[in-house]
């Protein structure tokens, strides 16, 4: 039976997981669970770690470690820590030297995140793809596909998931995902799904309001975007989706945005928000520079 | 069939065999006579025993409530029928007549006739008013029992054990009867001929119907109440329906099924069924039509012999061998649920209807639901889901079951659902748009479906759960008759648990915050987490409850609307004559549901609550507010208030002095205690006045106290205290008037005035104390005279030893001249805003009321917002298929087209192949693009000031949506075109729209004008303009409201910079100086009142050009800008000075410096040089903002919009 459908072991902190609550999967208490459970409930407390800021210390618990689950893990901490390369080698190694890793839904989904994570989309897809049932590897795939702004087929993906896997969270999450891509009705069934987890007490999280604003700002809600994200920031101020979403609405309402700029810089130097302004900002200047050289002529 | 379990009893009463009932048509009272001989009279809906009737003698067999007077009717085994007043609790009047038991008695309709029905075998009719016989039927040749009018037409009918039923027309009795007034000769002599043939018994009532059918004696027959049926039962166990004509009756059809005497029956007074009772203690419902068995109640012991039915409502009582019963056929709580404002609602036929809060309208019927469950049953419970516009219904029948249909967009008539999902349950909810509950009691399960009706999981709810309630998201609240449990779906356990008794509803606050579990006799109020906030107790029957958007609870019980706050204060808002079920509150109306499930509009007075709520809030302006404007007073909010420990605020709605003198000193507010103490003026008040004073350290009013009092030595002393000597000594001098020696030797002590002491006792003939007190204080002199007086010497006396001489402190402080440090009053905010500031707040209070009102206009737009956008949403799902497969041909497209995988391009390159318009480009990043077509369209070349402006779209254009742990987050493209999932339609959100830049810019620019902050406004203006340029225009409308916006922008660009050009020529004294400076100076003031810019801003620029003009003494231009002025109109002052100046002008008409502007010749303003562009000469314009320029500007950038 698998572990994370909705009679087994592993769901609530399997959910728990996906919902952002990384708190509280770091706090689950994986003692009674059944042999075959443990690893993988390790490997998720273990990315909710790295997700939390902990690599450094994931990385030196996991160092030496022979599972190639584990080993996964190691390269996803070492991606978080910035060392892209080193990473991206460890999974290569790990696939190149172990042919079963390969086909361990676990492996799967960490490497391919880490592979995802450092451009590597075709590597990864096709990592995922040998996925036998897997939602973990459907989200991931969803993702990458939306990344690549292949719309069409994150939907087709959805769709086939949503065949074998009706109820479950990650495909309620991965519908939602491409619902904010596609627009028009979407949104709004996107927003409920958000909505529903952001908020219930037991299954809200910073991640979850955010995207709730998220669906709210698309919807042109920006009343209500603003109270969510006012509300994510509540529980996590430097949480820099939550900024970079509210200087985005903030320019929607027309508000001033320096001091959201500034904070998002501090909370995440690197955030794509900034880099891409960046990059806009000196294409403007380029691109502006061409028109005044023809009217001067 | 159903089993008695579904019978809904309302009252029960214990006594010995109940053998006739009588509802009051209008109270809550039903008449019982026994066999006993006793008649009760009940209030079944507080379920108390009001008063007690014995004077017959042996059983009471028929009773009966009179319809309009305070009366009521009964006949007894002891052959006498008597007539009641229930006012006065006595019996008015016996009629004796009947030879043998009366059986039944009832009242005519509107004639002041009483029927009975007797064992002598005789029907009579007597009046009651003249207490006489009118008329006796013969005819039944066994006991009659029962006879009754019709309830319309002249006519009897009358069942008998000779097994017959007998219909007899009266008409010759009414005719006979009737007032003589408007008869004409003829009709008297045919009277009095009736008269005549009346001597022998036979024209006032004859027999018209003989019914036979029965195999055995009859025991009861009715009338329907509109139709011409009859129903009977009787001792053939059959009950049995006849139909007549005017000519004939019929029988029509038997209902078979008491297995013992029938001994009652009745029509259903509203709906096609028929009720009967019987000796096999079965009360029984057939349907009228189908002549089939709707229900059966069952009872353990009791032989039923006699049913009723109330007249106007839903309620029916039944008599058996232990008492009466009350009982409901059907629960007439209409099943309804709220969403935003817009509630649904089943009407009595089934139908799904809407009620709109706003507009207070109701829709016509969206759904007609006649198929769910049987016939009979009304459903229970609806749940509605706004995502999916679909409602779920549940009902008893068939031991449970439940519906999901969707709701068409609009009703248009009765329809049928075009399909529906059903399945068995006792209770069905909605827990997310997707999702909802089923509950199974008899199985004890949940299940959780999806909208196609598959269960995606099923479990075991917590040991005897009876219903299901939503439990805030993700959540179920489970109902067990002893407690509450919150039980997490997702987790599949209770994560919490309230032990509270017997709820039957929950009621989630608009927020979402609290709910209210109502049960019989208790509301509790919990949190979302289900903690307990507060409970109250109520001893009548508490049906529904609502909430108030501000937190507060109403709910109606089944005669009073009342309301609980969270902190349990409660009370009453107004009475109820009928039983209804909030569903809603919106200011002053409650919106409910009554019994007929029609909707209602309730004016309530929330006054009170809302105080309250203010209070317990500490919302003091709003308090403030409230009684300012609304008339709040009585005892109840003054001991609330008391009670809750804000006496200062109680004394603001007290009148009454007493009261007031006590709030104020419990407040300790002296100010109002002295001013209540003055007038009422009682020595009590003034003691208890000093003796708080003294408490607060506030002695001057402590002093008054002690004067008003007289307390001369109390006064002494605290002048003592105080150090006021000069007080002090009128004291002693008052002492002194008085002849009061103890006080003015008190007083001299105080002050130590030696002098004084001795001289009073010499007054007094103390001489020996005088002497010593002069000795003691070393006045020999004093000594001397004391001596002289007396006669004696020195020697004479023997003095015992002295002390030092006793003189008291000098005051170190004139604490006179001030209070003591007074104890902090409780000065509340409230206080002093009442005290003090009453109109600074009342103003400002205003604005804020305004405010809020213009918010909740917001929000209504919104949820308006919200409900298009669903409404758009539900169109799109009933296109979802096709939409589907469009996409997917779409996909196949792009297969071929472009490589297998591989990224494809971004939502934002669409919006730039979407769009023609700059700013979508500018959105979608694509800078050159747009910049190219601004440059097409308007020439425009220098970009560098719209920077800011293309950083703004594009920063607006996305949002990042956190996804897959460990990376980037997604990124999603905002639109504008909410609704739109066409990826070839969709376009990017802008943000500053011009909506909004007409409504915040233009005004900010506008008060920079009128500020005289010129420079920031032609920053204003300038972004105006910029963002005008990169902006998307949709409509016609838009459009020109675009052109409005860029001409009125470009002209005060204009404006502005002319004028600064001006500021910046020097300081005045400098442009005075320079000749060809004053020129330019006075040439820019008069082209500055030259763009077309709203009036009250001309007007500064005309004063402005005015000024410049008289200072430099061109007094024709003046006079010029003067008249331009006062053509304008305006603000007086202005108008004031441009009279002045004009007056001052007309003296002498002529300008000392000659300058180039003509006043008289049209003119545009160059937007480069500030120099006149005259009408004909030929001119530049600026491609987007209009801008003229002299011609030698051509192919440079335009400064206005750069």
């Amino acid at each position: 039976m698998d572990p994370y459908s909705a009679e087994g072991e592993l769901i609530n902190i399997h959910n728990h997981f996906h919902q952002g609550q990384y708190q509280e999967v770091v706090d689950f208490d994986v003692s009674s669970l059944s042999p075959e459970n443990a690893l993988p409930a390790q490997v998720l407390q273990l990315r909710a770690r790295i997700a939390l800021g902990q690599a450094e210390d994931v990385l030196a618990e996991v160092k030496g470690a022979a599972e190639p689950e584990l080993i996964a893990v190691r390269a996803l901490a070492l991606r978080a820590l910035g060392r892209d390369e080193e990473a991206v080698k460890t999974v290569e190694d790990l696939l190149a030297g172990n042919a079963d890793a390969a086909d361990n839904a676990t492996v799967q989904v960490v490497a391919g995140t880490v592979l995802q994570a450092a451009g590597n989309s075709e590597e990864a897809l096709a990592l995922l793809g040998r996925h036998q049932g897997s939602l973990d590897a459907v989200a991931l795939i969803v993702q990458i596909h939306l990344q690549q702004n292949r719309n069409d087929l994150a939907v087709k993906e959805v769709a086939a998931a949503r065949r074998w896997a009706q109820d479950s969270l990650l495909v309620n999450l991965a519908e939602s995902w491409v619902g904010l891509r596609l627009g028009g009705e979407r949104y709004q069934q996107a927003f409920y799904v958000f909505e529903e987890l952001a908020q219930a007490p037991a299954t809200s999280s910073v991640r979850s309001l955010v995207a709730q604003a998220v669906a709210e700002l698309h919807l042109g809600r920006t009343e209500e975007a603003q109270a969510a994200l006012d509300q994510a920031l509540k529980k996590e101020p430097g949480y820099a989706e939550a900024i970079a979403n509210l200087l985005v609405l903030s320019v929607i309402t027309g508000n001033g945005v320096d001091e959201l700029t500034a904070s998002l810089r501090k909370a995440d130097e690197k955030h794509p928000f900034l880099v891409d302004l960046a990059e806009k900002s000196e294409l403007f200047d380029k691109a502006a520079t061409k028109f005044k050289a023809k009217v001067a002529a | 069939m159903n089993s008695s379990s579904g019978m809904l009893t309302k009252f029960e009463s214990k006594s010995s065999r109940a053998k006739g009932i009588a509802f009051h048509p209008k109270r809550p009272w039903i008449l019982v006579s026994l066999h006993s001989s006793t008649i009760q009279l009940w209030d079944y809906r507080m379920g108390t025993l009001i008063d007690r009737f014995e004077e017959h003698d042996g059983p009471v067999r028929g009773i009966d409530f009179h319809k309009t007077q305070p009366l009521f009717v009964s006949g007894g085994d002891d052959y006498k029928i008597k007539v009641w007043s229930y006012q006065t609790r006595r019996c008015l009047f016996t009629l004796n007549g009947h030879l043998d038991y009366v059986r039944t008695v009832f009242f005519h309709h509107e004639l002041p006739w009483i029927v009975s029905a007797s064992d002598d075998q005789t029907i009579r009719i007597w009046n009651w008013q003249n207490r006489s016989l009118l008329c006796t039927m013969t005819g039944h040749n066994h006991y009659a029992m029962c006879a009754q009018f019709h309830p319309k037409e002249d006519l009897v009918v009358s069942a008998s054990l000779d097994q017959t039923v007998r219909v007899w027309d009266i008409s010759g009795l009414r005719k006979k009867h009737s007032a003589p007034t408007s008869m004409s000769f003829e009709d008297q002599m045919s009277r009095r001929d009736a008269n005549q043939t009346d001597m022998f018994g036979n024209t006032d009532a004859v027999v018209k119907f003989v019914l036979e059918g029965h195999d055995r004696g009859v025991n009861w027959v009715a009338f329907h109440p509109t139709m011409p049926l009859i129903v009977s039962a009787g001792d053939d166990r059959l009950i049995k329906l006849w139909r007549m004509s005017e000519t004939k009756a019929w029988e029509v059809d038997t209902c078979r099924g008491h297995f013992q005497n029938a001994s009652g029956c009745l029509f259903h007074p509203h709906q096609d069924l028929i009720l009967s009772a019987g000796e096999d203690k079965t009360i029984r419902v057939w349907d009228l039509n189908k002549r089939t068995a709707v229900h059966t109640f069952k009872r353990e012991n009791d032989r039923f012999w006699v049913i009723a039915a109330h007249p106007e409502i839903n309620l029916f009582a039944a008599g058996h061998d232990n008492g009466v019963m009350v009982f409901k056929l059907e629960r007439e709580r209409p099943a309804a649920a709220v969403y935003q404002n817009t509630l649904f609602y089943l009407t009595k036929d089934k139908c799904v209807k809407s009620y709109d809060f706003q507009k207070n309208v109701e829709s016509p019927t969206l759904l007609s639901l006649k198929k769910l469950g049987s016939p009979w049953v009304p459903p229970r419970t609806l749940s509605y889901n706004p995502a999916e516009r679909s409602v779920l219904v549940t009902s008893p029948a068939d031991g449970g079951t439940y519906e999901l249909v969707n709701l068409p967009r609009d009703g248009s008539g009765a329809i049928e659902p075009s399909e529906s999902k059903r399945g068995q349950g006792n209770s069905a909810i909605f827990v997310a748009r997707n999702r909802f509950a089923v509950l199974n009691t008899s199985t004890q399960t949940i299940d959780i479906k999806d909208l196609s009706n598959n269960t995606t999981r099923s479990f075991k709810p917590p040991h005897g759960t009876t219903d299901i309630y939503f439990g805030g998201t993700g959540n179920l609240l489970i109902i067990t008759p002893t407690a509450v449990h919150l039980y997490d779906i997702q987790q599949k356990k209770t994560t919490a648990e309230l032990a509270v008794n017997g709820v039957k509803y929950v009621i989630w606050s608009n927020d979402g915050l609290y709910a209210a579990l109502l049960s019989k006799h208790n509301v509790t109020i919990v949190t979302k987490t289900l903690e307990q906030v507060s409970t109250l107790h109520e001893t009548i029957r508490i049906k529904s409850a609502t909430w108030d958007d501000a937190g507060v609870l109403l709910y109606s019980t089944l005669n009073h609307v009342k309301y609980t706050l969270l902190n349990g204060d409660n009370g009453i808002v107004r009475t109820l004559d009928q039983t209804v079920y909030l569903v809603r509150v919106k200011g002053r109306n409650v919106y409910c549901l009554d019994r007929a499930a029609k909707p209602r509009i309730l004016q309530i007075d929330p006054t009170e609550y809302r105080f309250k709520l203010a209070l317990v809030k500490r919302n003091y302006e709003e308090m403030l507010h409230i009684i300012q404007t609304s008339s709040l007073v009585g005892q109840s909010i003054i001991a609330y208030l008391q009670k809750k420990g804000y006496p200062e605020i109680a004394l603001q709605f007290v009148q009454d002095p007493a009261t007031r003198f006590e709030l104020a000193i419990e407040c300790g507010n002296l100010d109002v205690a002295v001013e209540v103490a003055k007038q009422l003026d009682r020595p009590k008040l003034w003691t208890r006045l000093s003796t708080e004073a003294l408490a607060h350290g506030n002695h001057s009013i402590v002093e008054m106290c002690y004067q008003k009092l007289k307390h001369f030595d109390k006064l002494s002393f605290l002048y003592l205290t105080t150090g006021d000597n000069t007080k002090l000594s009128r004291m002693a001098k008052i002492a002194e008037h008085r002849g009061d020696f103890t006080s003015r030797f008190q007083n001299a002590l105080y002050l130590g005035d030696v002098e004084d002491r001795i001289q009073m006792f010499k007054e007094i003939d103390l001489y020996p104390l005088a002497y010593m007190t002069a000795k003691a204080n070393g006045l020999e002199e004093e000594c001397q005279s004391i001596l002289e007086a007396t006669g004696l010497s020195e020697d004479q006396i023997s003095l015992p030893s002295f002390g030092e001489p006793l003189t008291p402190p000098k005051p170190v402080v004139p604490t006179f001249q001030a209070n003591w440090p007074t104890k902090a009053t409780s000065q509340s905010f409230f206080e002093k805003a009442l005290l003090g500031q009453m109109e600074g707040l009342s103003l400002e209070e205003e604005p804020a009321a305004a405010n809020g009102e213009a918010e909740e206009d917001g929000a209504t737009k919104r949820d308006a917002l919200g409900e298009a956008e669903e409404e758009e949403d539900a169109a799109g799902w009933d296109m979802g298929e096709d939409i589907v497969a469009e996409v997917d041909e779409g996909f196949v497209n792009v297969e071929s087209g472009e490589s297998g995988a591989g990224p494809a391009s971004s939502e934002a390159d669409l919006w730039a192949r979407n769009s023609p318009l700059a700013v979508d480009h500018v959105a979608g990043g694509s800078f050159e693009t747009a910049m190219q077509l601004l440059n097409r369209q308007v020439g425009a070349v220098n970009f560098a000031p719209l920077k800011p402006r293309f950083l703004e779209v594009y920063q607006a254009s996305k949002t990042y949506l956190p996804a897959s742990p460990g990376l980037p987050p997604l990124i999603n493209y905002v639109r504008r075109t909410v609704e739109e999932s066409d990826p070839r339609k969709v376009l990017p959100i802008i943000p500053r729209d011009l909506e909004y830049l007409a409504s915040h810019d233009l005004q900010r620019g506008y008060d920079l004008m009128k500020g005289n902050k010129l420079e920031d406004g032609l920053k204003v203006f300038k972004g105006i303009l910029h963002a005008v340029l990169v902006n998307a225009v949709g409509s016609a409308g838009e459009v020109a409201e675009a052109k409005k916006l860029i001409a009125s922008a470009s002209e005060y660009t204009v404006a502005m910079s002319i004028e600064l050009e001006r500021r910046a020529l020097g300081p005045v004294d400098v442009v005075n100086r320079d000749p060809k400076l004053l020129k330019r100076s006075l040439e820019l003031s008069a082209y500055f009142t030259i763009p077309k810019i709203e009036v009250p801003h001309r007007q500064l620029t005309l004063l402005n050009a005015l000024n410049c003009a008289m200072r430099a003494k061109n007094y024709n231009s003046a006079l010029s800008f003067a008249n331009r002025m006062l053509a304008n109109g305006g603000a007086s002052k202005l108008l004031e000075t441009a009279r002045r100046t004009k007056a001052q002008c007309e003296r002498n008409p002529h300008d000392a410096v000659e300058i180039e502007f003509d006043q008289f010749a049209e003119f545009e303003i160059c937007a480069a040089s500030h120099t006149p562009i005259y009408s004909g000469t030929a001119y530049e314009e600026c491609a987007f903002d209009g801008a003229k320029y002299h011609t030698k500007y051509k192919g440079t950038v335009c400064v206005v919009c750069e």
